[in-house]
């Protein structure tokens, strides 16, 4: 279970990115976050893993306070924990298996690592993640010479590595088109269903966000709005989240 | 700042600019001025560019007859006795024969100023030499050129000349020189080849100075990964500042420094162009570092990475190509510098080519311009394609 407890993000210069945040998410969830750019989506997911600090508050993995951890075992809880981003972070010059093999750079000996040397389990299994999403055949390109959406599956390979528990989606399929968009959630999905890791996914589409969460959080100037199932959210509450002039946008 | 920013800083305080009527004389009263001082300071004088082309069209002239290759000579001499005044001595006509080449005077004494006819006979046809003039004491003097016809005679008058009068015999000698078998490589053609190897080896030790010593300090040049804590910025800025302190300095003033510190030679010239080297190398790859792109960093430090490990996934890759490019660059760079070096004592062809110019030695001189002229073109080729590829 993932507890978030009175989280503030105050940046450098002042931007107040979240503002006393507390929410729960039970294993198994497959929460999407929504809000417009720059409601603090980004700052929420990357407070969990800290790649950014947080100001004030708490976070609690598994029992476990992420926040107060250094080193060895703050690495210890990010290997668990997959992450997915929105200009996929794919390391561009390369090789594909490359970068879904740095997915396991928590796991192994890192100075034998760091002579790009993993053990044969490793290469094996990215080898079979590759295969998973669907572009094995890619394995030995370039990852820059991929296409958006095969970029993706390769981060979606690269977290898959990790054995995560939970995973940390940041706006996966804003840079895609619509049908993409779709074949990378549905692999999302498909891990949240079969193998029951917890999914934090951010997204820009309400119409994604429906189709896909089993609850939905928003975010608005740093603060929680809503919270609830995807039922929930009707025209009125539409526009609470994304504002008075907001339209909605389907995607199928 | 962005574009609009600026757009709309100009609007309150517009003033004249430039173009208002009183800046602009005063503007141009200033320039006159300052360009009249420069004239007279520099002391430009165009008329020179014309008096002074004899010279440079000679100097153009022996540059373009570089003294590449050469053949072995073969040569054939004769004597002939002569006496300055008319004296006891009595001179002989030297001995004639059937084969071998001899010379006959029209007469075997007289004063200085006098004419005297010069013939030769059985000499090799068709080739051209020259006539000396050997006192008894002091040194021969060249008094003509000669060439003989295809029967390998010759004939010339020529004035004796102004020698101090004695009793020994003075004696006129006569020297033919022709090329035999096939054109070689000349020595000068052999001291600028070796002299060029150790030009290039010269640019490639430096440069291999400036890599090992730029790449571990373009990190700390690098303000994205310095700018965390007060300390590391320090370093940054002293770093900085260092890099260009040094670039600043042109490595033919480092050549001279170390020239001195090490004596003059090609480890003067590593040092001066490995010492800009880390500079200018420094600089380009800590900008390249610099540009770097954070998201596959935030990605593998995601994955639970420690730090050597992120520097070697998601920094490395990012930064060797272009940092190759760079110093194939700079060893370009290098190879071109390095050939000049030598003017101010740092070693390599450059060393040569100064004392040949000084020397008045354009032949030469030339050879080694021609040399640096290929060595430098061929390089700045390579080094685009290479860079072209990697990159």
């Amino acid at each position: 279970m993932l507890e978030i407890q009175n989280l503030t993000k105050i940046y450098e210069g002042g931007t107040v990115a979240l503002r006393n945040v507390s929410m729960k998410v039970e294993d198994g969830e497959f929460l999407v976050i929504i809000g417009l750019s720059g409601s603090g989506k980004s700052t929420l997911l990357r407070c969990i893993n800290r790649l950014i600090e947080p100001t004030e508050g708490r976070i609690i993995w598994d029992g476990v306070d992420v926040t107060h951890l250094s080193g060895e075992e703050l690495r210890k809880v990010r290997r668990h924990i997959g992450m997915i981003f929105q200009q996929f972070n794919l390391v561009k010059r390369s090789s594909v298996l490359t970068n879904v093999l740095s997915g396991r750079l928590g796991y192994v000996n890192p100075w034998r690592s760091a002579l790009g040397r993993f053990p044969k389990k490793d290469v094996d299994r990215a080898l079979g993640a590759l295969k998973q999403v669907g572009i094995l055949d890619q394995a030995y390109k370039r990852s820059d010479e991929l296409s958006g959406g095969q970029q993706q599956r390769v981060g979606i390979a690269r977290a898959l590595m990790q054995d995560p528990t939970l995973i940390l989606a940041d706006e996966p399929v804003a840079s895609l088109d619509p049908a993409t968009s779709h074949s990378i959630l549905r692999y999302v999905e498909e891990l949240n269903r079969d193998k029951g890791v917890t999914v934090l996914c951010s997204l820009h589409f309400l119409s994604l966000a429906r189709a896909y969460a089993t609850r939905i959080m928003a975010l608005k100037d740093g603060e929680v709005v809503f919270e609830g199932s995807p039922a929930e959210i009707d025209d009125a509450r539409f526009k609470e989240i994304y504002g008075e002039d907001a339209i909605q946008v389907e995607i199928r | 700042m962005s574009a609009e920013e600026e757009r709309r800083q100009e609007i309150p305080g517009r003033r004249g600019g430039l173009l208002s009527s009183r800046r602009l004389i005063l503007g141009i009263v200033v320039a006159v001025l300052v360009y009249a001082f420069a004239w007279q300071i520099t002391e430009i004088d165009l008329e020179k560019l014309v008096t002074g082309a004899p010279d440079m069209v000679h100097i153009v002239k022996q540059l373009l007859q570089p003294d590449l290759l050469t053949r072995e000579e073969e040569y054939q001499l004769a004597y002939g006795d002569f006496q300055v005044p008319c004296g006891p001595a009595a001179p002989q006509q030297p001995a004639a024969s059937e084969t071998e080449p001899y010379m006959v005077l029209s007469h075997l004494c007289g004063e200085p100023g006098e004419p005297l006819g010069v013939e030769g006979f059985n000499f090799r046809p068709n080739t051209k030499g020259i006539l000396r003039w050997v006192p008894p004491t002091g040194t021969k003097r060249s008094l003509q050129r000669v060439g003989t016809d295809s029967e390998g005679h010759f004939a010339v008058g020529i004035a004796v000349p102004d020698v101090p009068a004695s009793e020994e015999l003075q004696e006129i000698e006569i020297e033919l020189k022709w090329d035999v078998g096939l054109p070689y490589p000349s020595e000068t053609t052999r001291i600028v080849l070796s002299k060029m190897v150790q030009t290039i080896m010269l640019a490639l030790m430096a440069t291999t100075v400036g890599v090992f010593v730029a790449v571990p300090l373009s990190f700390l040049a690098a303000r994205n990964l310095m700018s965390k804590y007060r300390g590391t910025m320090i370093i940054y800025f002293l770093v900085r500042g260092v890099f260009n302190i040094v670039r600043s300095i042109e490595p033919y003033i480092w050549a001279i420094i170390f020239a001195v510190w090490v004596g003059i030679g090609p480890f003067a010239g590593v040092l001066a162009l490995g010492m800009h080297s880390i500079a200018a190398l420094g600089k380009l790859y800590s900008e390249q570092v610099e540009s770097i792109d954070p998201g596959p960093i935030e990605a593998i430090q995601a994955t639970g990475a420690n730090a050597l490990q992120t520097i070697m996934y998601a920094v490395v890759p990012q930064i060797v190509p272009p940092y190759i490019a760079f110093t194939i660059y700079r060893w370009d760079i290098n190879v071109r510098m390095s050939t000049v070096i030598g003017f101010v004592g740092g070693g390599g062809i450059g060393f040569i080519l100064i004392q040949w110019v000084n020397l008045l030695r354009y032949k030469q001189a030339g050879v080694a311009v021609w040399a640096i002229v290929i060595v430098v073109w061929t390089m700045d080729y390579v080094s685009s394609v290479v860079r072209e590829k990697v990159v």
